[in-house]
């Protein structure tokens, strides 16, 4: 499904140095896989993450997502590959503090090509399925942290995307909380959707299937 | 105090960007206030310079059957009010006259007056220099003095202080100056408008006044204007009550010369009305005007310092939480604010003098009393007083924010700064919307008033201004005594002009049209009886060479134009323009139809009309033409001439030749206030024009503070959404997604604001109904029009901080605040 060929990602230093995040990165995911990214804080874990996401686009080398080369593809219509194909969950939640339970489940639908009664049947089916559906109309602040990951994790993949990717999505939560999460992609990947996470934690790895390992921007 | 001082001025020098735009915003608020507020202040509150000018009234007649409003007086008329008016200390008579001064390396025309010896004690003005007119200087034979101003001493006389009892010669006769008048005398002052009379310049000769006894028995030869002093206890009305008994006498005395109803009779008009009066609309106009940019300022100022204070919640949360109270941090905000208030005033100052400058050397020469305007201690007061007004209003709001505890204890939980309260966020929106909403009442009344203008130049004069030069001529009455000498010098000037290579032709007029000049003459016309219910009629009168309507390209409508041999021994003819055709013969021809001029219709000649000329719009682009008729110059030739010359292309290089044609003639004779006709019909819409260069600019200030306010606001606005627009951008939104989110919160905004400031501009735009011109105070397409422009820079406004945003990735945009 996706084939990275010698990513470089680097900031300028300043005084014409170089600064490199990611070097050489070599790597293909299978549809279906479930992919552990573990390595020490400052490794790029997230760098690597943004730039399968789509969401950045100051990198060098190849990136095919099935028969696409994102490499190739103007900002506008990555942006509307990722629309199709990917979901996102962050670390820090990132949940819109205005906006109720049901109103940040509807963003993703609002940005793609839905129907009013397809985006209302969809995020129902989704608090349904989440178990939220008490919590529809409350805020993020009124939610626990797991609660509001719950919705984290429900938004990232309300327009049914192929690939799921995580940054440490249990991250701020407590362990019970976390396993509940890490119960979900399981479940989620069994339905057939590929998911990549960065974690620190064994256990989190665990639930993947294989585990990619960075150390200083390269894979070890 | 000195702490927070120093602190505030810490502060702004770490910001410089911050300061300077805060600077530059106030000084333009300022700057234009300073400038109106100079304008005001030497227009419209500074005395006239003469004692108690409040007591001083200028006294015309009326006429009101003929429809003329305000005219001269004729002498036995003065020495009738005068001898028989008890309510003045003292009454004077003047005239205003020119004097061609010679000697030196050039003859040159000077602007004067003639006056009574009474004249310069009813102003109360002393000279700086010899004396003033006493009684024996009015009697005939011994007006040979002359009083001149400090300007002409200095400029014409280099100073000379033995100036007093020096000689000059001035229209052809020897006269010996007796007193200069200092530099701020002024009189007449060129506002006074009296029909009939000139008064283009700024007076520096005054000539005593002595009527001849001819003069005094010619009750309707009306020249003079009278200027009085209110006696003490006296009231304006009181005065004009006694006026009216002595008109009614008159009337009584004299029945062959006045109508037997009230439709003659004299007016004081206070002098401080007749000069400041037609000033006042506009300087008010002009006063709200920039009170509405400033202010636009402080709306502009309070976002940049609500920005601040949000930027600083950290600091002032701090601060509350270290026991500062509300009044400690509010004054911390204050004293920041009045002194970036103050550094701005004086850049404002500085502007305003500029612009003051500027203003004066566009419109001295054609705005009255425009080179008085100053900045002096008044304004620099008023100025400073709003330079601190105006740091309290726009740091109140801020400094109050700043010290408010509520807030700010949010704000320590959360730790995610950037976030303030919704609140504020909809001062701010609130700002936004004034700002619009003023900028478009402004924008609206210089769109009125520029679409005014454009018609104005669309307006068809009546004559062609294109490649003429215009000059004066005044012939003086002692080498130029009797009608055949000045018939003479026009024939032969015409001629030898006429042959200059490059001219077409040229003529003469004593009255030029749209020069400030006029004159009018009541006629009698053959076979019509004029009686008390049906007086004379009284029109526009002018005297004309042959060649002049061809100069002018003044279309001729019907018959023939004058021609040389329409002189002195030949049949009196006239010709007249199709506004008079129209008023006294609408159903028939008025060629062949006989007219005399004069108020004794047995005495004057029948002159025929030989032609009818089209109408000329003699006052000014924006008047109506009115009727005129002519007479030619070589049958009753005037002293004073203008000479108009037609070329093949741009005349101003014609000048000299011109001037030696004409000093072949006469090497004493000078030519004076050359201009091109087009330079003539530019300053007849002069002070119109000035208008619309100030409000214009007024208004485009306006617009640029605002457009500066609503990008402040929404950069803001964008960087505190940064970290929720990078969430919908990480989760799919397109740019033009989150470009509709932003800039359509932008767009609702300003659609508030056009609709407050169309509704406020539709109900005020009336107030400049006399300043329009074929233009409706509620003219659709100019509303349309800036409402469009407004709509179109708001947006970019808010566009361009929106735009930056979607540029950047979400990856970073989500950093922002984690
Ligand atoms: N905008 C930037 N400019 C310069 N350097 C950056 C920028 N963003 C990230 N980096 C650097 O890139 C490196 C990798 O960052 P990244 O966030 O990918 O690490 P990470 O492996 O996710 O670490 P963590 O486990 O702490 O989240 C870090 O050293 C970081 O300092
Ligand atoms: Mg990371």
């Amino acid at each position: 499904m996706i084939r990275l060929h010698n990513i470089e990602r680097s900031y300028p230093l300043g005084r014409g140095q170089i600064f490199y995040v990611l070097r050489d990165i070599d790597l293909d995911i299978a549809t279906g896989d479930f992919v552990s990214v573990m390595g020490p804080s400052g490794a790029g874990k997230s760098t690597l993450l943004h730039i399968l996401g789509m969401h950045d686009h100051g990198w060098t080398g190849e990136y095919f997502f099935d028969e696409a080369a994102v490499h190739h593809l103007k900002s506008k219509e990555r942006a509307s590959l990722r629309n199709e194909q990917v979901g996102f969950v962050f670390q820090q939640y990132h949940l819109l503090d205005d906006l109720t339970v049901y109103e940040n489940l509807d963003i993703p639908l609002s940005y793609r090509h839905y129907s009013k009664s397809e985006r209302a049947a969809l995020v129902a089916d989704a608090l349904d399925r989440f178990q939220i559906v008490g919590k529809k109309d409350l805020y993020p602040r009124q939610l626990s942290g797991g609660q509001q990951q719950l919705v984290g994790v429900a938004r990232a993949i309300i327009a049914s995307p192929k690939l799921l990717l995580a940054d440490e999505p249990t991250g701020n939560l407590h362990s019970s909380q976390g396993e509940e999460i890490m119960e979900l992609f399981r479940k989620l990947n069994e339905e057939g959707v590929t998911i990549v996470q960065v974690t620190h934690s064994e256990k989190n790895a665990s639930y993947g299937k294989r585990i990619v390992q960075l150390r200083d921007g390269w894979i070890v | 105090m000195l702490n927070d001082l120093r602190f505030a001025f810490r502060l702004l020098l770490k910001n410089p960007a911050f300061t300077a735009v805060a600077v530059v915003a106030i000084a333009l608020g300022i700057g234009a206030n300073t400038a109106v507020l100079s304008l005001v202040n030497a227009l419209l509150i500074r005395p006239l310079p003469y004692r108690a000018p409040a007591r001083i009234v200028l006294m015309l007649e009326h006429f009101r059957a003929q429809h003329l409003d305000a005219i001269p007086v004729s002498a036995p008329e003065f020495v009738d009010y005068q001898t028989n008016c008890r309510s003045f200390d003292e009454m004077a008579v003047f005239q205003p006259g020119t004097f061609n001064v010679s000697g030196g390396d050039r003859p040159e025309r000077i602007f004067g007056a003639v006056g009574s010896a009474e004249l310069f004690n009813v102003l109360g003005v002393a000279p700086i220099r010899g004396r003033v007119f006493e009684p024996p200087d009015c009697t005939a034979g011994h007006d040979d003095v002359l009083i001149i101003s400090e300007r002409l001493w200095k400029r014409r006389f280099n100073a000379d202080p033995q100036i007093i009892g020096s000689k000059i010669v001035a229209n052809g006769r020897g006269f010996t100056i007796v007193g200069v008048m200092p530099a701020s005398f002024e009189f007449p002052i060129p506002l006074f408008g009296i029909q009939g009379a000139q008064f283009g310049e700024r007076a520096d000769v005054w000539q005593p006044l002595a009527f001849t006894a001819q003069e005094l028995k010619i009750r309707y030869s009306r020249g003079y204007a009278i200027v009085a002093r209110l006696a003490q206890g006296v009231s304006a009305k009181q005065a004009q009550a006694e006026l009216d008994t002595v008109t009614a006498a008159m009337r009584r005395n004299y029945p062959d010369n006045y109508p037997k109803d009230d439709s003659f009779g004299i007016t004081a008009f206070p002098l401080n009305q007749v000069v400041l009066g037609p000033m006042k609309p506009l300087l008010l106009i002009l006063l709200a005007a920039v009170f509405l940019v400033l202010l636009i300022a402080c709306a502009n100022l309070t976002t940049m310092m609500l920005a601040r204070a949000a930027s600083r919640e950290r600091e002032m949360g701090i601060r509350v939480a270290l026991g500062a109270g509300r009044w400690r941090l509010l004054r911390q905000v204050l004293v920041e604010s009045i002194f970036l208030s103050l550094c701005g005033g004086i850049a404002g100052v500085l502007l305003g003098i500029w612009g003051l400058d500027l203003l004066k050397r566009i419109g001295t020469q054609t705005v009255p009393r425009l080179s008085e305007v100053n900045l002096d201690w008044h304004v620099l007061i008023a100025t400073f007083v709003i330079a601190v007004g105006t740091g309290i209003v726009f740091g109140l709001v801020p400094g109050l924010v700043s010290g408010d505890p509520n807030l700010t204890e949010t704000l320590k939980e959360g730790g995610r700064g950037l976030s303030s309260g919704p609140r504020r966020n909809h001062l701010r929106q609130a700002l936004v919307i004034a700002e619009v909403a003023l900028a478009l009442v402004l924008l609206t009344s210089a769109g009125l008033l520029i679409k005014s203008f454009v018609q104005l130049q669309n307006v068809d004069a009546g004559f062609n201004p294109q490649n003429v030069l215009t000059m004066e001529i005044s012939l003086p009455a002692l080498t130029y005594s009797d009608n055949a000498t000045r018939a003479r010098f026009y024939n032969e000037a015409q001629k030898r002009i006429a042959s200059i290579p490059g001219i077409k032709k040229a003529g003469f007029t004593n009255i030029l049209p749209m020069s400030g000049t006029n004159s009018d003459s009541s006629f009698n016309i053959e076979g019509r009886m004029s009686d008390d219910k049906n007086p004379s009629p009284d029109e526009e009168f002018r005297q004309v060479s042959p060649g002049f309507f061809e100069a002018m390209e003044i279309s001729l409508l019907r018959g023939r134009p004058f021609s040389e041999s329409d002189n002195a021994d030949a049949p009196p003819v006239t010709i007249i323009n199709a506004a008079l055709a129209k008023r006294y013969w609408p159903n028939e021809d008025a060629i062949g139809k006989r007219i005399n001029v004069g108020a004794s219709a047995a005495k004057e000649k029948w002159a025929t009309i030989i032609g009818i000329v089209g109408n000329v719009r003699h006052r000014g682009l924006d008047y109506d033409p009115l009727p005129e008729y002519y007479m030619p110059i070589t049958q009753t030739p005037n002293s004073q001439a203008v000479l108009v010359v037609r070329s093949s292309q741009d005349a101003a290089s014609l000048i000299s030749a011109i001037r030696t044609a004409l000093r072949e003639i006469d090497p004493a004779q000078p030519i004076a206030h050359v201009r091109t006709l087009e330079q003539v019909v530019a300053d007849s819409v002069a002070p119109r024009r000035l208008s619309i260069w100030l409000l214009g600019l007024f208004a485009a200030i306006a617009l640029s503070l605002a457009s500066i306010g609503i990008y402040g606001v929404m950069s803001f606005l964008v960087v505190q959404r940064t970290h929720e627009l990078g969430v919908r951008m990480a989760l799919g939104a397109q740019r033009r997604d989150i470009l509709r989110l932003v800039v359509g919160h932008a767009a609702k905004l300003i659609l508030t604001g056009t609709l407050i400031g169309l509704a406020f501009a539709f109900a005020t735009t009336h107030l400049l109904a006399a300043m329009l011109y074929h233009v409706s105070p509620h003219d659709l397409t100019t509303f349309a029009f800036v409402t469009v422009v407004l709509g179109a820079i708001a947006l970019v406004a808010s566009y361009i901080p929106t735009s930056r945003v979607i540029r950047t990735d979400p990856m970073l945009a989500l950093a922002h605040t984690t």
